[in-house]
């Protein structure tokens, strides 16, 4: 069982690239095979299979294998938890920033 | 916005005795601070939270230049290291814009690397196995 920060570190480290962002977008629509992820992209299908593979690694994609064909969908509740870490963050700072301005503006 | 000046923004947020009456979000309350104000300088914060339980922040200055821009690492435990900017720009009328920025810059190219030749690695294993 990976810590809380390894996943986070991986999460954000998957989303840390513009392409595999662009195929979280599309995969956010619908399940997509290999070939269907690439077409956007000038690129070569092992090329995007690795940009797939670090997206599974990150649990953000599960890869189902039918024959050849290799199905992509995505894991909603990975993202989910990439939205509530930043929220905690946004939370945190809203709050020190509230008790920033009731500080200096108290005196 | 706040309704200060600048300087008192920054100095607030700089000064370790000024820092202790304000930082952190309601519950959190900072219970020790240690400044050495200049690029390349370090500083911790201790957040104490409502259980008791404390949280070291720590990192060093990258920019300072008062009273308007603060730049500085931010850790709190283990590697993972962020990077925070805090930009204090005034409005006039004796208020002043505060930004955050707060920038998860870890390691994640150098990282990617290491998996990728890890994946690699692995592969090969896979596939002498499967062989």
């Amino acid at each position: 069982m990976r810590s809380t920060d390894d996943r986070l570190d991986h999460l954000f480290g998957a989303l840390s690239d513009r392409t595999r962002r662009k195929m979280v977008t599309r995969l956010s629509r619908a399940p997509a095979t290999i070939g269907e992820l690439a077409e956007p992209f000038a690129m070569s299908l092992p090329a995007v299979s690795k940009h797939v593979r670090v997206l599974e690694r990150a649990g953000l994609v599960r890869r189902t294998i039918d024959g050849r064909i290799h199905r992509c969908a995505l894991e909603r509740k990975r993202l989910r938890e990439a939205n509530e870490w930043i929220e905690r963050y946004t939370e945190f700072w809203d709050g020190t920033l509230d008790a920033l301005a009731a500080f200096v503006e108290s005196k | 916005m706040i309704a200060a000046r600048p300087e008192r923004l920054f100095a607030a947020w700089t000064t370790p005795e000024l820092l202790q009456q304000w930082w952190g979000p309601a519950g959190v309350r900072c219970t020790a601070a240690e400044i050495d104000l200049r690029p390349g300088g370090a500083y911790r914060i201790g957040n104490t939270l409502p259980d008791g339980r404390v949280i070291w922040i720590s990192g060093e200055f990258e920019v300072v230049e008062s009273p308007h821009l603060l730049s500085y690492s931010w850790r709190t435990g283990g590697e993972h290291v962020s990077r925070v900017t805090v930009s204090f720009a005034a409005l006039g009328e004796g208020s002043t814009e505060v930004v955050i920025h707060h920038e998860r810059i870890h390691s994640a190219p150098v990282r990617d690397e290491h998996e990728h030749g890890w994946a690699g690695c692995l592969d090969g294993l896979e596939r002498w196995l499967a062989a």
